[in-house]
């Protein structure tokens, strides 16, 4: 029972690792940008649901909406404005560019928000459901269940609607796209945006979970790049592998190793991953 | 050239500028002042703990200031206390120490923070025979070194666990087995590892005792085999993100327990806030608490005039590192008075011969420096506040178990 309760505990934990991978995977796959914000704008979709919530009293699963619209301006807003001038360059450039910006946000929302740690507490929890033995945590299994649904959305969205095949032609070949009569610039605002679209609404769903300050967005950041390398760039499905992958290795390795080890094996998994398989498990080679 | 030129005018502004604020210190240096030194962690990892300190010390200055200063022998002394930003970084707490003591020639030092940084910086207060008061330095280690010039406000970690633990029993005879997780990190685990002693001392059974790494995300795990390990105890350190997630999960997880310990967290009033009623019962330990009613000396007066003062400048309820800060301001000036002179050996001999009382409790240093006379307060949440339960002089209410 405990080896069942700890897998149940460790595909929920993956299922929300996924959600914090998915946009930071779309912008590196497609517009080659490792995008340093992604941390700031999940804990920037946690304040938006907190604030609703506060003084408006809506769900932090409505909120989605909200916090998702909000991130979805402002991503478009910022590579159209800014990234887009270097989107070209070195992605050392890109990445520094991306970095800059997060020293920007997140000191910007230090001031605002302050570095206090502040928790969503809902007045009308699930609570939990004992399954013949087996503790289902309600309220995340729903976070997940809704994770699940805005990644199959935009795995949807990428594959049937013209713009997410324009995304793929581009992330496939940027000059062919050019050529082909795509808007190149005008669809590395639409990715970037969808990717922040994911983090707000990510934070959105964490801000029922985790506490909210600013500092924790490094957090997120560190976790978006693993589940990116094991799952594979670029695409929604290897984030979620990757995903999944993490929360579940993590939860067996605390068991097995103790709680202080549980990130080493996934670490050592991880340089295996990059010896043996550079492209993780679901990408595709010259996307690594 | 243009830039050339640009970046000339900018170099010699900035010397200018530079000159400017050294020329000031100077002139109020001119001033009957005594200079405190305090290099303390400004910006970086611990910054929210360095400005709580400042916080106290400025607490301090202004309202002894506000009286006339220090009065050695038959003169008053402004104070003026000297700020060192060493950035988080115990390396440069050291040398911060000592360009405090031999460029600003401060007349006496505040340690940095934490037991750590102010080990390595005892060091050369020692060198430099300049009397150096701790304000946040708990463990035993810091000040069994030998040196004469060190005193600390914090009594050894095992005072908060060791009452905590006799009181559970006396209470709940039936208490025979606790689990203990601890952040991996200097102080959780120092606390952790004193916990585990005071149990073993009244023979309670240890049945879960892990680490988890400083930015674990998930505790579900460890909670599951606590859990599947029925303790009757489960006593849980780290800092605010990582104790309010914990005590989440345990709700999640349905882990219910007779009795929850958490360190160090529950002081603070985000804490509370950020679990709402499932901060009901738990219990913790700190040095100080805003409940405790001390009759005090010095110009803090009693414990009662200290939150109200503290309230009136920063708007908030003080935590115990504040009222430590400005506690070590405190005796200094009253160990200086005592002594009526500025003369490094005869201050230090009148703190260690202090035996006196103030807001923050009972001060008396033992022979190593490190306080002996203070009885740190058991707290337990009750309502969404925390209450004293321990010592009995200051007792708010009884102790309560059970966690849901």
């Amino acid at each position: 029972m405990l080896y069942l309760q700890i897998l149940l505990n460790g595909l929920l934990l993956g299922g929300l690792y996924a959600l914090i991978a998915v946009g930071f995977s779309l912008v590196w796959g497609v517009l080659n940008v490792i995008n340093i914000l992604h941390g700031t704008f999940i804990v920037l979709g946690s304040y938006i649901a907190y604030f609703a919530h506060l003084y408006f009293g809506i769900h932090p699963f409505a909120s989605v909406i909200i916090s998702g619209s909000v991130l979805f301006c402002l991503g478009y807003v910022i590579q159209a404005g800014i990234i887009n001038r270097v989107v070209a360059a070195p992605v050392l450039m890109t990445l520094t560019l991306t970095f800059g910006l997060d020293l920007l946000l997140n000191n910007a929302m230090l001031i605002a928000f302050t570095a206090d740690y502040r928790k969503l507490i809902l007045t009308d929890s699930l609570g939990s459901y004992d399954l013949w033995g087996l503790i289902l945590p309600l309220n995340r299994v729903a976070g997940v269940g809704l994770a699940a649904l805005l990644t199959f959305g935009l795995y949807r969205l990428l594959r049937d609607s013209n713009i997410g095949r324009a995304i793929v032609a581009v992330r496939m070949d940027r000059e062919a796209a050019t050529l082909m009569g795509v808007r190149v610039n005008r669809i590395n605002a639409v990715t970037f945006a969808l990717g922040a679209l994911m983090a707000g609404a990510a934070g959105s769903i964490f801000s029922i979970i985790y506490p909210i300050s600013p500092i924790n967005s490094g957090l997120f950041l560190g976790k978006a790049f693993v589940i990116c390398i094991l799952g594979g760039l670029g695409s929604v499905p290897g984030a979620m592998i990757g995903g999944i992958a993490l929360g579940v290795i993590e939860s067996y390795g605390a068991l097995f190793l103790g709680p202080e080890h549980s990130t080493t094996l996934a670490f050592v998994i991880l340089i295996a991953l990059l010896i043996f398989r550079p492209t993780g498990i679901m990408g595709r080679k010259g996307y690594e | 050239m243009k830039k050339r030129a640009l970046f000339t005018l900018a170099v010699s502004t900035l010397f200018v500028g530079l000159q400017a604020v050294g020329g000031s210190s100077s002139v109020q240096a001119a001033e009957k002042t005594i200079k405190f030194g305090a290099p303390l962690p400004l910006t970086g990892a611990l910054a929210p703990e360095g400005i709580k300190i400042q916080r106290g010390l400025n607490l301090w200055m202004d309202t002894a200031n506000a009286k006339g200063g220090i009065k050695v022998g038959n003169e008053q002394y402004k104070i003026k206390i000297i700020y060192q930003d060493y950035q988080s970084n115990t390396p440069r707490a050291v040398q911060t120490a000592e360009k405090l003591i031999t460029d600003d020639k401060v007349n006496f030092l505040f340690s940095p923070f934490g037991s750590g940084a102010t080990k390595a910086a005892s060091g050369v207060s020692e060198k430099y025979g300049i009397p150096t008061i701790a304000s946040t330095a708990s463990s035993e280690a810091v000040y069994n070194q030998g040196y004469k010039y060190l005193f600390g406000t914090f009594t050894p970690n095992i005072t908060l666990t060791q009452p905590l633990t006799d009181m559970v029993i006396a209470k709940r005879p039936e208490t025979k087995t606790v689990a203990i997780l601890a952040r991996n990190d200097f102080f959780p685990l120092a606390i952790a590892n004193v916990m585990k002693k005071s149990a073993a001392k009244r023979n309670l059974k240890m049945v879960f005792f892990e680490k988890y790494a400083i930015g674990t995300m998930d505790h579900s795990s460890a909670l599951v085999q606590m859990k599947a390990a029925k303790p009757d105890w489960i006593f849980a350190t780290g800092y605010l993100n990582d104790l309010i997630l914990i005590r989440n999960q345990m709700s999640e997880l349905g882990v219910k327990v007779p009795v929850l310990t958490m360190v160090a967290g529950p002081a603070y009033k985000e804490f509370i806030d950020g679990t709402g009623k499932l901060a009901e019962n738990i219990t913790s330990a700190a040095w100080w608490h805003p409940a405790v009613r001390y009759n005090g000396k010095g110009v803090m007066g009693k414990t009662e005039n200290f939150n109200k003062l503290f309230k009136a400048k920063y708007n908030l309820v003080p935590d115990y590192a504040e009222a430590s800060a400005t506690a070590a301001g405190i005796i200094f000036q009253l160990a200086i008075e005592t002594a009526g002179t500025l003369d490094h050996k005869k201050v230090r001999d009148a703190l260690a011969t202090m035996d006196t009382e103030t807001f923050f409790g009972p001060i008396k240093f033992g022979a190593n420096g490190q306080i002996s006379s203070l009885k740190p307060p058991v707290f337990q949440i009750r309502g969404g506040k925390p209450l004293v339960v321990y010592p009995d002089v200051i007792k708010q209410i009884d102790l309560k178990f059970g966690i849901k």
